[in-house]
């Protein structure tokens, strides 16, 4: 332990405070699901319960229902798998009606994921979520590789801004901006989501990759492409939420090859108020449970009282 | 349903059976006990970044007595050839019993074609329906009679075992289907589970489309997570859109309910 930290109060603490603020909103911990790599049901609940969670969040929702992409969908690469899912979907009126009053239900705060393929859905999907009451955030999935619509709603600034803007003018949820990586500098678009009103971010979505599989001398996903998700990418993300926060002031939901509690320990320096589980609920579900005790563990180890405390510590001032 | 647990768990034995094949017996009480047929496990046995992702295998057979489970592994990837490696007695991460159980045994004969690692998949179904007197017959396929896989499991299980190599080094010289075809004239079968073979499953669907049996297929997909969340293993669905999850809405399916690869 550091000679600083042996104040009073850290002393006397005897649990740190998890909880943190994502725009107005308390989450109990820090520790969320990524949108799409977790399910609520039965199966989940066993292992442990999703009310331990800092946040719930569903799998990206379309206005329509969507079919996904073609298998294969995944691909496994070294520390990390390419996905070309293409987020499939019941449309908004099914998870409205079935799955959202589940997410309610559980206890923390409650994230929905949107995404739309025109600028008017994703206002009417907004709108609808917010006029459904359950919601407490809105995240705006700007940034799935996968979509053969192509609009790059997170690649190009002034469309961004655009969207952003667009719903942020809608609603009174506050917005989430999901951000993609594939830009020449995400604090540029971080900093272009703030001014357009998001009131946080996520960072980051999947980094755009491909495979070939050398059997069948075919890219190996039937998207051709896919976003390369896992610990494979994790230092990239660490850099682009460190850079993001040295330029916004709105909260960071951290993200990217995430495996446990030292690896979201690094974001929450870095600049991440909270963190986002994607890949890694597939191979050991107990992750976010794991993540969740261990950075309880490291704060009362390192004399903090409230992970607040270390948000952002890495930066050299 | 039984609810799936997420255990380490302690290899009992392993043995290679026939050549490139492995069977592992694994020690985990509430897998061994809750398992029914048709139900798979994610396995894992390393800490590397390179295999990551865990792999599904087919349970073989349970004993909730002993409180072990067994698979069956064709050896061909990074990932099965670590597990082939694992000595006895070595940790392995294991998820399950996942996927849906066979829960329906009213056929007054059943037939398996199987073929290669596909064998390993209805071993456990085998057993079931012997343990109810019901009538198995099992047609086992391979390229040649060294690559014959589960074979003394199913000659245990079945009322009769028909063996055919593709190159008549051992039984029937030739196509599977025709044994199997050979079956349904003799009015011995009204049901028929497929695995290990593109050519089987659209045989058996067409058989099943008309009206000849009621046909399964035991299917597989590229599955990162085994339980829902990654939607990896999609399978397309035949006179609908969308696509059914390998893992959450299988991994057996009437052969009528999916497109077969061609």
């Amino acid at each position: 332990m550091r000679m600083q930290d042996f104040s009073r109060d850290r002393l006397t603490s005897v649990s740190p405070d998890l909880s943190v603020d994502i725009a107005g909103v308390r989450f109990p911990n820090p520790v969320m699901p990524a949108s799409g790599a977790y399910e609520v049901d039965e199966i989940h609940d066993n292992f442990f319960s999703p009310s331990e969670l800092g946040a719930v969040i569903n799998k990206t929702i379309f206005l329509h229902p969507r079919p996904g992409n073609p298998p294969p969908r995944i691909w496994e690469t070294p520390c990390g798998m390419l996905n070309a899912i293409g987020i499939p979907s019941d449309g908004a009126e099914v998870f409205i009606r079935d799955k959202l009053p589940a997410l309610r239900r559980l206890g923390p705060p409650v994230v929905v994921s949107i995404a739309g393929e025109t600028m008017e859905e994703w206002i009417e999907l907004a709108e609808r979520i917010e006029a459904t009451g359950m919601a407490d955030l809105l995240e705006l999935n700007l940034s799935c590789p996968n979509l053969s619509e192509g609009i790059p709603w997170s690649t190009e600034e002034k469309t961004l801004e655009r969207v952003v803007s667009a719903v942020v003018s809608r609603v009174k949820l506050p917005v989430i901006a999901k951000l993609s990586p594939v830009v020449t500098d995400i604090a540029d678009m971080a900093r272009t989501a703030e001014r357009a009103g998001a009131a946080a971010l996520s960072m980051i979505n999947t980094y755009k990759g491909m495979a070939i599989d050398i059997k069948k001398k075919r890219p190996a996903l039937g998207n051709i492409t896919g976003g390369l998700s896992g610990p494979a990418i994790r230092p990239l993300a660490v850099w682009a939420v460190y850079s993001a926060h040295e330029v916004v002031k709105i909260p960071i939901i951290g993200m990217g090859g995430i495996d446990g509690p030292a690896a979201a320990i690094e974001f929450l320096l870095a600049g991440a108020s909270a963190v986002a589980v994607g890949m890694y609920n597939f191979i050991d579900p107990f992750t976010m449970k794991r993540t969740i005790e261990g950075i309880r563990t490291y704060l009362a180890e390192e004399g903090y009282s409230s992970v607040r405390e270390i948000i952002g510590l890495a930066h050299v001032k | 349903m039984a609810v799936p647990v997420y255990r380490k768990a302690t290899l009992v034995s392993r043995k290679e059976s026939p050549r490139g094949y492995v069977h592992l017996v694994i020690r985990e009480e509430q897998i061994a006990r809750t398992a029914g047929p048709g139900q798979f496990v994610m396995v894992r046995g390393w800490h590397t970044g390179d295999p990551i992702l865990p792999r599904p295998f087919d349970i073989v057979l349970a004993d909730p007595l002993k409180g072990v489970f067994r698979l069956c592994i064709k050896v061909e990837g990074k990932g099965t050839r670590l597990l082939s490696t694992l000595k006895k007695g070595s940790s392995l991460y294991v998820t399950g019993p996942l996927g849906k159980s066979i829960t329906e045994f009213d056929s007054a004969g059943t037939a398996l074609l199987v073929r290669g690692a596909g064998a390993a998949a209805v071993v456990f179904l085998a057993e079931t329906l012997s343990k109810l007197k019901k009538p198995v017959y099992t047609v086992l396929s391979a390229s040649t009679k060294s690559r014959l896989v589960c074979r003394a499991l199913l000659e245990e299980f079945s009322n009769d075992v028909f063996i055919a190599t593709d190159d008549g080094t051992e039984g029937y010289h030739g196509n599977g289907t025709d044994i199997l075809d050979q079956l349904i004239r003799e009015g011995k079968v009204d049901t028929v589970y497929t695995c290990g073979s593109h050519r089987f499953a659209r045989h058996v669907k067409a058989l099943d489309l008309a009206g000849k049996v009621k046909g399964y297929l035991f299917l597989e997909g590229n599955m990162g997570c085994g339980m829902g969340d990654c939607h990896g293993c999609a399978v397309k669905k035949d006179g609908q859109d969308g696509y059914f999850l390998v893992c959450m809405d299988g991994p057996v399916f009437r052969s009528r309910s999916v497109v077969v690869e061609p």
